[in-house]
């Protein structure tokens, strides 16, 4: 089960997929990441200012995608990796994100807790065009 | 008007295949090399190129620069405009006077020169160059054991202390076959006749190193760190003995035995080596080449303080895991 994002889709988002563009509320404070219309925290302001994150975290959770669990968009790293980890990733600034963990030792070390920064990675290729994006590797 | 490099950045991908893989597969190892550096299947030039330049912006306001010179024999498309990936990546501005270096191992040297220049022009306050490379040949080739990936970066600023650039010089000649690749391959090549292919590169390197001596009226000793692109031990040792640079003064800037040969990148992370142990009033030379063929000698001088860096060389050398090479060949889509 593949998730397509066309070309436009995926452009929209570049601050967002390449150096990790948020949004901070102006009447909370809080980040949003991703952008949203409505800002999650209190649910009434619409108004933002751009704010782009540092990209240092830690790791909130982790699973490992191993053999055919992965997504068509992602059978590439299947093939090389056999197995890869992802891990929902606790920013600094407060938002949780979803990212694939690269550059780890061994599958064993990564811990709940572990301190991670933010990689700029191809992330996969669809019709001969390269999406890249954002992982973490530990810090 | 004065342009040094006030900062730099290195990357070296965290894979690393030893010499023995090759030694097992096939017998032997064409390469001078102990191990060298291999792109995860998520790397290419223009990721490498992001690590290395956002390392070297630690400290620089994105903002200011108004250059962005990039190098690399290898970049994932052949048409397109690349500047604008890296642009988005690091969050420069969109009015940076953006180039585009490829086609020999001298877009390395090329970029920073013309970055030099185009810091004149430019109102801004600083020019990045990223040189990040790759090169790759068929895995039945010799010439492929060596090829190694890298990426190093650096921010050029107008009238202020660090890595002074004093002058350049120059040199291009006609040499068929040496290493090459034509319009649509994707791995290099030669004709594999050596003793032919160290003579072009000896009177290539020779001729700009010379020429930059005489232009700048500096001796060979007046340098502290000499980096010349590495052919291989013993020509790159004799045509420096004879150039007139002792043993000292060449093995600051040596490190392609455990990195490989990164193409447009190999005399700049040599560059970036020597900033190791380096003192103001030093002087550094660095000589870039090119099959095909030409040559770039350039000539520093560090004034005051060293360029900033996050991560040096030497610490990147040993943050690595080793692959097995039936994992290299996964890699390189051969199997
Ligand atoms: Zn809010």
């Amino acid at each position: 089960m593949g998730a397509h994002i066309s070309i436009p889709m995926y452009q929209r988002a570049i601050p967002q997929r390449y150096r990790l563009v948020g949004q901070k509320c102006v009447k909370c404070g809080k980040v949003n990441f991703p952008p949203k219309a409505v800002c999650k925290y209190c649910l009434s302001s619409a108004e933002f200012a751009p704010v782009k994150l540092s990209g240092r975290g830690t790791v909130y959770s982790y699973t490992v995608i191993a053999g055919g669990g992965a997504p068509p968009e992602f059978a590439e790293i299947a093939r090389c990796k056999g197995r890869y980890p992802v891990a929902l990733v606790q920013l600094e600034e407060g938002p949780v994100i979803i990212a694939q963990l690269v550059d780890v030792p061994e599958e064993e070390e990564i811990f709940i807790g572990m301190p991670v920064e933010a990689v700029f990675r191809k992330i996969y290729e669809e019709e001969g065009v390269i999406r890249y994006g954002i992982k973490f590797r530990p810090a | 008007m004065s342009v040094s490099v006030v900062s730099y950045g290195v990357y070296l991908p965290y894979l690393r295949l030893k010499r023995e893989e090759y030694i097992s597969a096939w017998g032997s190892c064409s390469a001078e090399i102990k191990e060298k550096t291999v792109m995860d299947v998520d790397e290419d030039v223009l990721t490498m190129a992001v690590a290395a330049a956002k390392d070297a912006l630690e400290h620089i306001e994105a903002e200011q620069v108004s250059v962005l010179a990039l190098a690399s024999t290898s970049f994932p498309y052949q048409e397109k405009v690349m500047a604008g990936t890296i642009m988005e990546a690091l969050g420069l501005p969109s009015d940076v006077l953006a180039t585009h270096h490829g086609h020999s191992t001298l877009a390395g040297t090329e970029a920073l020169l013309t970055a030099c220049s185009l810091l004149a022009q430019a109102g801004g306050k600083y020019a990045l160059v990223v040189v990040s490379d790759a090169p790759s040949a068929s895995t039945a080739q010799d010439i492929e054991h060596s090829l190694g990936a890298a990426a190093c970066a650096f921010v050029l600023a107008k009238e202020e202390p660090g890595l002074v650039l004093e002058g350049a010089y120059g040199y291009v000649s006609e040499v068929m076959g040496v290493r090459y690749r034509q319009a649509g391959e994707r791995g290099i090549r030669d004709i594999g006749v050596r003793s032919f292919a160290a003579q072009a590169y000896t009177r290539a390197v020779e001729a700009a190193v010379t020429g930059l001596l005489k232009k700048l009226e500096c001796s060979s000793e007046a340098y502290r760190h000499v980096v010349l692109h590495y052919y291989d031990l013993r020509t790159t040792a004799s045509l420096g003995k004879r150039l007139g640079f002792s043993e000292e003064q060449l093995k600051g800037g040596l490190v392609y035995e455990r990195i490989g040969d990164t193409g447009a990148c190999s005399t700049l992370l040599g560059l970036c080596q020597t900033m190791e142990n380096i003192s103001p009033g030093d002087r550094v030379l660095v000589c870039a080449y090119g099959a095909g063929s030409g040559s770039q000698a350039v000539g520093f001088v560090l004034e005051q303080e060293k360029p900033a860096c996050k991560t040096p060389l030497s610490v990147l050398l040993e943050k690595k895991r080793y692959i097995s090479y039936t994992h290299y060949l996964k890699l390189k889509g051969v199997i």
